[in-house]
């Protein structure tokens, strides 16, 4: 098995070794730190990207190793379209210095955060980890935003046609199809989501924020006691007692939470637990951008 | 809106006077009245919304069509943002032993390679700062303050500087740092899933090995991971020898593989090994010299599998490293009045480990490790290096807790035999916390 995969190794980087010099390549290679991203670059790319997903709608993409097959995806990726806002410190750093690749590196063109195309909800000018595990920059979980994964879209175009400007028209017409599509998308979400009104959700952690930026639903408690801090029993007790209290329609977690706590609190309160996809892959049937969004407002509504 | 935010803003003031003025009062005081603001806060939260909405009501249909929002970051920046990232790492531990003397024999290892110190240690305290020099260059620089003997001493772990984006895949590194040779040598001791390095790193590598010099790495331009790389060194630091023999170095070379099995299966595979040519490597706290050639061969896998998909809920490591060393000079030991004996022959050791993350934040973990010396010349027949037909041995086993991201607290067991018949049962405890700048998550 060793002495195989070393053969391979050594006959794969000889062949490698002319056929990267000579290809001229036809395709921007796009490294997406998460599903979301990895979808809009190929809404927007079309058929001049070929994108690379680093992870998967059940990784929590906060909790990413620099593993192996990571690196070699970044040496020949022409674009790294990340989150930012500190979502991937962990190991983005780590993968763009040993790569070794020039154009990605932060602030060269290759390098777009989709926290940096738009402003960031929470942002914190004092910050202590007491606090939990946050990010000053603000809360990165933007991409349910409606509006601002629009935004990012379309900054995206024109750094695309900035790489490679002899596609500029494809990638215009891309982001104006896509836009077109959004908008229309976007019209029905809101009209529908008008019966969300008046509800009220307990959340596992605060990576739905954004929702509440254009749906008129809110987040009334989250079940980590603090960001990235495990619920505690007496922390969900807590809110036990406010639900008795207080009208809430559900809990509502993730592909990638823990669901003990949320189990638990909907056991104890009778609540429904609402699984809502996250992000694109997150569940069967969200396996666009758009579907992500349908997904995630069926289930809210189905959930009364 | 601005009621909404004022009445929270009042209740997080209550709390907080609260939970300071009752913090020396009775705990369960303390926790229902916590509960009481949590429910308080929420129910307020739900009536408050709903009056929002009323009045949004009353004004007209809101408009929940979103607009679309741009960026407003200004692009002045505080001096404050060019600061490096700067973090620190506080560890503190607890050992007891069986034995009161630990001799690891047929070996004449270095003053980092003996068995930790007995009783409350704060064993090393890390503060590193690192940034981006500019668009081509990152450095990072490592100091320890490691308490040796009843004193603070100040170690120089890292001061490097590391290429951004040289392009072709390669990276050139200069200045002190952690060699890339086997699996855990690149890695802080902070990072190790047990309190203590397995027995062919304190026998092989003095614990790490950190040397002054060059390294240059290319990654393959490969559809999977295959790097190749090695260095020129100063030769200061152990197993090379004496730090204040300028005219010897040390060289290092190493291949490495890895990609994904499945999604949720990685791995890594390498080859490395480390030459020197040293005047006077002293070990055995002085006692014990050679001079020579030494070659260490090291083969590494390190292998992680998320059998959910998700590695932050449950995951599996398996990790083993065999190493292999080659001599052929001279051994001295002063202690046994040996003279200086003629040496050629090899030694060699390895170890397996393997970590259970069974629940976010729980791990155990279990490790073997050993090593193996031959027969000695009859120069050094009962001398340190005599291990009298005994391989030493460790088996250990360790329990993690951890409390978010940045901070950890272990136990372990260790039941050693490092010299024949000498049983030594150890109990470590050990702190673990992080402050500052965010780590990197390396493989």
């Amino acid at each position: 098995m060793i002495t195989r995969t070393v053969l391979v190794m050594i006959v794969g980087a000889l062949l490698a070794l002319p056929l990267s010099a000579s290809s001229a390549r036809a395709e921007i290679n796009i490294f997406a730190c998460t599903p979301e991203w990895g979808a809009l670059a190929s809404e927007i790319g079309g058929k001049h990207v070929d994108v690379y997903v680093a992870t998967k709608a059940t990784q929590d993409p906060h909790h990413i190793r620099a593993k192996p097959s990571l690196l070699a995806k970044m040496r020949s990726a022409d674009l790294v379209f990340c989150n930012g806002a500190s979502l991937e410190e962990g190991w983005l750093p780590v993968l763009l210095r040993k790569a070794g690749s020039a154009a990605v590196q932060p602030n060269k063109v290759g390098y777009f955060m989709a926290a940096d195309q738009v402003d960031l909800l929470d942002t914190r000018a004092h910050t202590d980890r007491s606090q939990g595990h946050i990010h000053p920059e603000g809360n990165p979980h933007l991409h349910l935003d409606y509006g601002r994964v629009l935004t990012v879209a379309e900054s995206l175009s024109s750094r695309l046609s900035e790489i490679d400007p002899e596609h500029e028209e494809h990638y215009s017409i891309r982001l104006q199809k896509f836009s077109q599509m959004w908008q229309e998308k976007g019209k029905r979400w809101s009209q529908v989501g008008h019966n969300l009104k008046d509800r009220n959700y307990v959340v596992t952690h605060s990576q739905w924020l954004y929702l509440q930026e254009w749906l008129p639903i809110h987040f009334v408690a989250d079940l980590e006691p603090k960001p990235g801090l495990p619920p505690t029993a007496q922390h969900l007790q807590s809110i036990l007692d406010t639900i008795v209290k207080g009208d809430i329609t559900g809990i509502i977690v993730g592909p990638f939470d823990d669901r003990q706590g949320a189990e638990w609190l909907s056991e104890k309160s009778g609540l429904p637990i609402i699984d809502l996809p996250f992000t694109v892959g997150g569940s069967d049937d969200a396996q666009s951008l758009s579907a992500l969004f349908d997904v995630t407002i069926s289930r809210l509504l189905e959930a009364e | 809106m601005s009621m909404k935010h004022e009445l929270m803003a009042a209740c997080a003031a209550l709390s907080f006077v609260v939970s300071s003025s009752a913090f020396a009062g009775e705990n369960n005081d303390l926790e229902a009245l916590r509960a009481e603001i949590q429910a308080m806060r929420m129910a307020y939260e739900i009536q408050i919304n709903k009056l929002e909405d009323r009045i949004e009501e009353l004004e007209g249909a809101r408009d929940v069509t979103p607009t679309s929002v741009r960026s407003s970051k200004s692009s002045a920046q505080s001096s404050n943002s060019f600061n490096p990232a700067l973090s620190a790492v506080l560890s503190g531990s607890y050992s007891a032993y069986s034995e009161d003397e630990s001799e690891l024999a047929g070996f004449a290892i270095g003053e980092e390679g003996e068995r930790g110190a007995e009783n409350f240690s704060l064993g090393e305290t890390e503060i590193t700062l690192s940034a981006n020099v500019d668009d081509k260059f990152y450095g990072s620089t490592t100091v320890a303050l490691v308490e040796e003997g009843g004193e603070t001493v100040v170690e120089l772990e890292e001061a490097y500087i590391e290429t951004l984006g040289l392009g072709y895949g390669l990276n050139l590194k200069a200045g002190r740092f952690f060699q890339t040779i086997g699996y855990m040598n690149e890695h802080h001791a902070h990072a190790d899933d047990f309190v203590d390095r397995p027995l062919p790193y304190r026998a092989f590598l003095n614990k790490s090995y950190n040397d002054d010099g060059v390294e240059l790495s290319w990654l393959l331009p490969t559809d999977f991971y295959a790097e190749i790389g090695g260095g020129v060194f100063s030769g200061r630091d152990f197993p090379s020898g004496s730090p204040n023999d300028s005219a010897i170095g040390a060289l290092t070379g190493y291949g490495r593989i890895g990609g994904d099995f499945t999604d949720n299966l990685n791995w890594r595979l390498g080859a490395s090994v480390l030459s020197t040519d040293t005047d006077g490597r002293d070990g055995n706290e002085d006692t014990v010299s050679f001079v020579g050639d030494s070659h260490l061969y090291i083969a590494d896998l390190r292998a992680n599998w998320a059998p959910t998909g998700n590695a932050v809920h449950q995951e599996i490591s398996i990790q083993s490293e065999y190493f292999y060393r080659d001599e052929d000079g001279t051994y001295e030991d002063t202690d046994a009045g040996s003279g200086v004996v003629n040496y050629d022959d090899h030694q060699s050791g390895w170890y397996l480990q393997s970590l259970y993350k069974f629940a976010p934040q729980w791990k155990i973990g279990a490790r073997y490790s050993t090593l193996y010396t031959s027969d000695v010349p009859t120069g050094l027949v009962g001398t340190a290096l005599d291990a009298e037909g005994h391989d030493p041995e460790t088996w250990s086993l360790v329990g993690e807790w951890r409390n978010g991201e940045f901070g950890r607290l272990r136990a372990q067991y260790n039941r050693e035999e490092l010299s024949s018949g000498v049983e030594d049962n150890q109990v470590k405890l050990q702190y673990i916390m992080s402050i500052g700048a965010h780590g990197a998550h390396k493989f």
